[in-house]
């Protein structure tokens, strides 16, 4: 395909000048083509072939039978698939709008700052730049029962000890904290960056005219910043999907599964049950669903545009 | 900045509240830095001592294999820095002035697209059979290749923003004096956008720097995994005291914020590239 319109694609370019200018310009945006098809596009036609297959490993490496949608109904049987799907959307939801009050709160009162202002800007930032594997570490150092120092500032005050991370409900809430804690920056930088256009001037005239700060914030302010939360609840839902280092380390998806989210799922039937098929078939999916929830949010911005 | 209009007076809730907020961000970091300079027994004890010591990082580093760890880490992170700089220059500056045509436009960008939505995990299966059949599994140039791959997209388009923002007339103009193209991107339009290669090659190098699941599941651990999965191995080893953790955290954690401290209008536009495009 890429030959024959590439070198029609030349001919049309050599009769007008400036042919140098097409020919370096797709010279120099194949590297990126290129290296992504061969090591994005090749992997997840592998997964596609693996996930309609019986998937055999044997001494010479992979083989593979075609089975057809086999896997994809093993899958959609299987109640591990099911509960991993759940925990997922459960903790989107919790770190999305978490993250999105605690980022907007941030950014409004960084703002208004005049003292903390240098300081905030810079420091707020920090946890967002620290890797998934420390931020676990350094939230085990507090939430863990035997040494954390939560458990230690609860025995100076003379109550009870926790153990968050041994029960269903209090390891989910712990990761999402911690998910919030570690990613709220990111919220705060968008929204921050969005309020910051905002002209004062439109900000003045409402004020002249007799408005509170309440009314500001809900009538002027909040819905020129609803892009940039639009946006960057897209993305936060995004890091929901992708999420995996967290529960691997600090709870092992569990206790009980309590907290397997999606990653941990393909991952463990990969390499523990080394059960590819339905690892494939299941990675098949959730890029489908994911999409499909993107494209929904895409249609439902576009709609809502077109009617304001 | 907005704070021309306004007179700016302190407003002393707003400042204590920001404060309290800063304690909230740095406590966590805090605690873990100084459980990394105490011994295992003040740690564990009830009571409130703080015997300064340092016997955790020479404990940790004592068997080698964390340095080796570290190396890797600092070998993938200039690997995938300078392929996203190389590959996401050149491609950008295609995508943002040299008009290529659709057929590969379009692909570019839907790849562009659709990478960073893909959860990493869903790619393992396939990266580790390609991986293993180019024999680069487990190997810092095979990090390399996975990491460039989940950074290019962001770094091409970064890099094709910055771009854009140039003139059109300056690239006229160098082609005009009969300066090839090639030499009109080297020479006048690379040196121009140097802040768009500094938030991009510093956002990438963070993003490869703190990578952990392809490092898990694409090395056999121990001395070819890099230093997250070091991390996370003493994480899972019940002999390792609770200071050697800590110790082992700051070790990925405290140059990442010494970046954020001394290279944080870098960071801040990479973090914030996204919210542009909406």
């Amino acid at each position: 395909m890429s030959a024959s319109s590439g070198a029609l694609g030349t001919t049309r370019a050599r009769r007008r000048p400036g042919s140098n200018t097409a020919r370096t310009a797709v010279i120099a945006l194949a590297p990126f083509v290129v290296f992504c098809l061969a090591l994005g596009a090749l992997p997840f036609a592998r997964v596609v072939q693996m996930g309609l297959s019986k998937v055999d490993l044997g001494a010479t490496g992979f083989s593979f039978d075609w089975i057809g949608i086999g896997n994809f109904q093993a899958v959609l049987a299987n109640k591990d698939a099911w509960e991993a799907l759940g925990n997922t959307a459960v903790f989107i939801i919790a770190t999305m709008l978490g993250s999105i009050i605690t980022g907007l709160v941030l950014a409004l009162l960084v703002n208004r700052a005049v003292l903390m202002l240098p300081v905030a800007r810079n420091v707020l930032i920090w946890p967002a730049v620290i890797a998934p594997v420390v931020v676990s570490l350094i939230w085990l150092l507090i939430l863990s029962p035997t040494a954390g120092g939560l458990n230690k500032v609860l025995e100076n005050l003379g109550l009870p000890g926790q153990t968050w991370l041994n029960s269903g409900h209090g390891a989910m809430l712990s990761l999402i904290a911690l998910d919030i804690w570690h990613w709220t920056p990111v919220v705060f930088l968008f929204i921050y960056t969005a309020l910051q256009s905002i002209s004062e001037e439109l900000l003045e005239a409402a004020r002249m005219d007799g408005a509170s700060e309440g009314q500001i914030l809900r009538r002027v302010t909040l819905p020129l910043l609803a892009p940039a939360i639009g946006a960057v609840a897209v993305v936060r839902v995004v890091m929901g999907v992708k999420v995996f280092d967290e529960m691997y380390l600090l709870t092992s998806g569990g206790p009980n599964g309590a907290t397997t989210l999606v990653s941990q799922r393909i991952q463990l039937w990969f390499f523990q049950d080394l059960n590819y098929g339905e690892a494939a078939a299941f990675s098949i999916l959730v890029v489908a669903i994911t999409i499909a929830i993107l494209l929904l949010a895409l249609f439902t911005r576009s709609r809502m545009a077109g009617r304001s | 900045m907005s704070s021309t209009l306004k007179s700016r007076r302190p407003n002393i809730i707003v400042e204590i509240l920001l404060v309290a907020v800063l304690i909230a961000v740095t406590a966590p970091i805090a605690w873990a830095t100084l459980l990394a300079f105490l011994p295992n027994r003040a740690i564990v004890s009830s009571k409130w001592e703080f015997p300064f010591w340092v016997g955790n990082y020479t404990d940790i580093f004592s068997g080698g294999t964390l340095f080796l760890q570290l190396l890797n880490s600092v070998g993938i992170v200039v690997g995938t820095v300078f392929l996203c700089l190389a590959i996401g220059s050149v491609s950008g500056y295609s995508l943002a002035k040299l008009a290529p045509p659709n057929w590969v436009r379009l692909p570019a960008l839907a790849l562009a697209g659709v990478i960073p939505l893909i959860p990493p995990a869903t790619l393992v299966p396939g990266l580790y059979v390609l991986l293993d059949t180019m024999g680069l599994l487990g190997t810092v140039p095979g990090l390399v290749l996975v990491n460039s791959l989940f950074n290019l997209p962001f770094a091409v388009l970064l890099m094709s923003s910055y771009f854009s923002s140039l003139p059109n007339e300056l690239r006229e103009a160098a082609l005009v004096d009969g300066a090839h193209e090639m030499r009109t991107f080297w020479l006048i339009m690379l040196p121009l956008v140097r802040p768009g290669l500094a938030a991009t090659g510093v956002f990438v190098g963070i993003m490869a720097w703190n990578e952990f699941l392809m490092g898990l599941t694409l090395t056999s651990g121990g001395e070819t995994a890099p230093i997250t999965v070091g991390i996370a191995g003493f994480l899972q080893q019940y002999a390792v005291t609770w200071g050697q953790l800590a110790a082992a955290g700051t070790i990925a954690a405290i140059p990442m914020i010494l970046l954020a401290v001394f290279a944080n209008r870098h960071i801040v536009a990479g973090l914030t590239a996204g919210s542009v495009k909406g």
